[in-house]
């Protein structure tokens, strides 16, 4: 690994500079790229995803995985917009029902985890086709309305910045701190990285490990605020494939699989090189299949240079 | 007394592995935990550390008697444990493992990490223990690591300190150094349990021994007022007796011939001999058999096989050359738990049985059932999952794998693990026989009385080096436990 580049592709902040260099070259190349409208499209897009894959950050740097918030996100969904019904007066009744439900289904898994002691691989699985038969009983057809504060959540702004970016970058900050500036964040570096030895620590990782699922549960009651806003309704098939695009993001971004680390930063600009992607193959009008198969490209090649101990090891 | 234990017992599913012991120890003392492999030294440690809870009996710490029921309550009833398989968390920094669970906060509950990386840095000033408080505990050495746990049993500020077999990875500057903080502790009036199979560092470092055998205790006394030879005798349980090992085997042609580069002693296994290996947990014999097959890195020998040097770069490679390896670790890594026992049994000689690439399964089972019945294996049918069976007839069928070898060479490694007494028997006899049959046995094992009851040789390991390698008829077991514990002269 001689080649400065890929040196820097495959430090820690090797995301990041990815995203730079992506950006970079789709100013430079796809002259559509860099227009206000466009960007705020992407970053609209994105928000949502980023915001759902740092709660995963946290499940993961705590050795869990949470495969149920695609579909808790698109319960949350359906339900928030049934109850708002258009109503600006029911804003507020559907902000706490997506944070109170995001959190509940979160804190469930966690203790399920904590009594049960299955993979939560398996666990949060279950737990996903549960929520998805839930959404199916409740409703087979899109229902209710956002009210109009919800659409303006996701898609209006503030001075030029979109709101749900100013959201991200709130729930971004917050965990961070959370993580690095708490016990409860020490502790969820400690689970992951060894949980006998933070239990031999006097770590009560039980509970350490219902807080993890609680942050993934809150974080889709958040994504799916935005996911509502945007869709206008409540459609019943909002969440799905959301938990596998956070679990890839999570990884790119550089968090380890095997817990004990991990970045919020990282996990966002993995989001963004995505979304970066995505919509220069857009504007370059290439077709959605052909997409799929650039994403799986990113994918694997981002996780390469990530990890350049098993290149030299191979 | 500082601390005080009255009838501890603690008693596993079918073994007794503490039996009603009383014992206790005053503040600003030294005092060493001895007893052979299986004593029960961990589980009394794991009982005071909040491991494990005690089946009866009570610890009194300072007067009040306390319930350990976890570590953290153990930690904050003042009691520190070292533990021999570490427990720091890889990914976080040598400060962030030293105040693991008790990471200092500002009072508005915020982690404040300056003060933690100072406090760190305060503790390893003061007790000289020379480490970077911001290096990530991943690259760090073994020494290095133990002073990692050392530094945050300091942070505690605890009374009593466990330390377990704390010298096992430390060259002699490191062990020093570690005596030298033990002293300093002892005298700042910390009570230090010391366990430990080192007469050296025993006699070098310690107030007072208790002893511990099969689970009881059986004396503590004053460490000057004894000698090593008494501590072994206690350890061992009865008087020296003369063995009534095997002959010495027919001076048969050498087999297995193995030596090190760089001059440590070597041995050598003849037609049909049974070779014994005695060491302490931790002496290497497991890693010497390890290297045997390729498992682990070989440069650093020859193995010659029928005089030929083999050098057995994978288990793959070794079982062709007929060095055929049972492991220690059964449940581990010799079962396939939810195969049926004949699938067990011919796991490694399935190219036996196959032709164009197909299994012969009306071959395999013949073959299988023939070499299970020799072995006297009890099962309904050979069809039936191996984890339905006992310890006995589990291992019977991984002799069975390894017999399908055809081994020239078998190393077993504590082959009688978890096996019953008359499965016991019918394995010893099978060695026997095998010997008999001319194969050259690698006989591993912690039991002293087996290794005297079916090894015509032994030899002793420490620290990884072969220190005794005699005929078991010139043989004490309290020379066996001198040479395994480096008090032999």
């Amino acid at each position: 690994m001689r080649n400065p580049l890929t040196s820097i592709l495959s430090s820690k902040y090797g995301i990041i500079v990815l995203l730079g260099l992506t950006v970079f070259f789709a100013f430079i190349f796809v002259p559509e790229f860099g227009t206000i409208n466009n960007l705020t499209n992407i970053a609209i897009q994105s928000a949502p995803l980023a915001i759902l894959a740092i709660g995963q950050t946290v499940v993961i740097i705590a050795g869990l995985i949470d495969l149920s918030v695609g579909m808790l996100l698109g319960l949350i969904v359906v339900i928030a917009a049934d109850i708002m019904q258009g109503q600006s007066s029911m804003t507020v009744v559907a902000i706490l029902a997506a944070l109170g439900l995001g959190g509940g289904v979160g804190m469930i898994n966690g203790l399920l985890n904590n009594l049960l002691r299955i993979h939560p691989l398996i666990l949060t699985f279950g737990m996903l086709s549960i929520l998805q038969g839930l959404i199916f009983v409740y409703t087979d057809r899109s229902v209710g309305q956002t009210s109009p504060e919800f659409s303006w959540m996701a898609n209006g702004t503030v001075l030029g910045v979109p709101f749900a970016i100013i959201l991200l970058i709130f729930v971004a900050v917050l965990v961070s701190f959370l993580l690095h500036r708490t016990r409860l964040g020490a502790h969820i570096f400690a689970v992951g990285g060894g949980e006998e030895q933070a239990r031999r620590a006097g770590i009560l990782t039980g509970r350490v490990k219902v807080w993890a699922f609680i942050f993934s549960g809150l974080s889709a009651g958040v994504a799916g605020m935005l996911v509502a806003g945007r869709l206008g309704t409540g459609y019943p098939n909002a969440g799905v494939g959301y938990e596998l695009d956070a679990i890839v993001a999570v990884v790119l971004g550089g968090t380890s699989l095997a817990g004990g680390r991990g970045s919020i930063l990282g996990t966002i600009a993995a989001v963004f090189v995505l979304g970066v992607a995505s919509n220069i193959l857009n504007l370059m009008e290439i077709s959605s299949f052909v997409q799929i198969f650039v994403k799986g490209l990113i994918v694997v090649i981002a996780i390469l240079l990530n990890q350049p101990k098993r290149i030299v090891a191979s | 007394m500082l601390l005080e234990i009255k009838g501890l017992t603690k008693r596993f599913p079918g073994v007794l592995a503490l039996e009603s012991v009383d014992f206790s120890a005053k503040a600003g003392e030294v005092h060493a935990l001895v007893g052979a492999n299986g004593a029960g030294k961990s589980t009394l440690m794991n009982l005071l550390s909040g491991v494990y809870r005690p089946t009866d009996g009570e610890i009194i710490i300072d007067g009040q008697a306390v319930q350990l029921s976890t570590p953290g309550i153990a930690v904050s009833c003042g009691v520190s444990t070292v533990y021999q398989e570490f427990s720091s968390i890889p990914q976080l920094t040598v400060a962030q493992n030293i105040f693991l669970g008790r990471e200092p906060c500002g009072k508005s509950g915020i982690l404040s990490h300056k003060r933690m990386y100072a406090d760190a840095r305060a503790i390893l000033d003061k007790y000289h223990l020379e480490l970077d408080e911001k290096a990530l505990v991943e690259n760090l050495t073994v020494a290095n690591l133990q002073l990692v746990e050392i530094a945050r049993a300091l942070s505690v500020e605890s009374r009593i300190l466990i330390l377990d077999e704390p010298t096992a990875v430390l060259s002699i500057p490191e062990q020093e150094n570690l005596f030298r903080i033990i002293e300093q502790l002892k005298q700042q009036g910390m009570l230090i349990l010391y366990v430990s199979h080192r007469m050296e560092e025993i006699f070098s470092i310690s107030d007072r021994v208790t002893v511990l055998r099969d689970g009881k205790k059986i004396d503590t006394v004053q460490t000057a007022d004894i000698l090593p030879a008494d501590i072994i005798r206690m350890m061992i349980g009865h008087d020296i007796e003369q063995s009534s090992g095997l002959s010495t085997a027919d001076s048969g042609e050498p087999i297995f011939e193995v030596s090190f580069k760089d001059k440590r002693r070597g041995f050598t296994v003849v037609k049909g001999e049974i070779l014994g290996v005695a060491g302490l947990v931790g002496a290497g014999r497991t890693r010497l058999a390890r290297k045997l097959i390729g498992i682990e890195e070989n440069n650093d020998m020859d193995i010659l096989l029928h005089g030929e040097k083999v050098n057995p770069g994978s288990p793959q490679d070794a079982i062709q050359q007929g060095i055929v390896y049972l492991t220690e670790n059964r449940k581990h890594d010799g079962l396939f738990a939810n195969l049926s026992v004949l699938k067990n049994t011919t796991a490694s000689a399935l190219e036996r049985f196959t032709s164009f690439g197909f299994l012969r399964q009306g071959n395999e089972k013949k073959a299988g059932t023939k070499i299970l019945d020799r072995l006297h294996l009890v099962a309904s049918s050979v069809d039936v999952p191996i984890s339905t069976l006992s310890g006995g007839n589990q291992q019977k069928a991984i002799f069975g794998r390894a017999l399908m070898c055809n081994p020239s060479v078998l190393i077993c490694d504590e082959p009688t693990r978890g096996v019953d007494v008359g499965a016991k028997e019918e394995i010893y006899q099978l060695l026997v026989e095998l010997a008999q049959q001319g194969v050259a046995i690698i006989f591993i094992s912690s039991e002293m009385k087996e290794l005297f009851a079916a090894a015509h040789r032994l030899l002793v390991l420490h620290e990884g080096d072969i220190v005794e390698d005699l005929p078991t008829s010139q043989l004490t077991e309290e020379k066996v436990l001198q040479a395994a514990t480096g008090t032999l002269n």
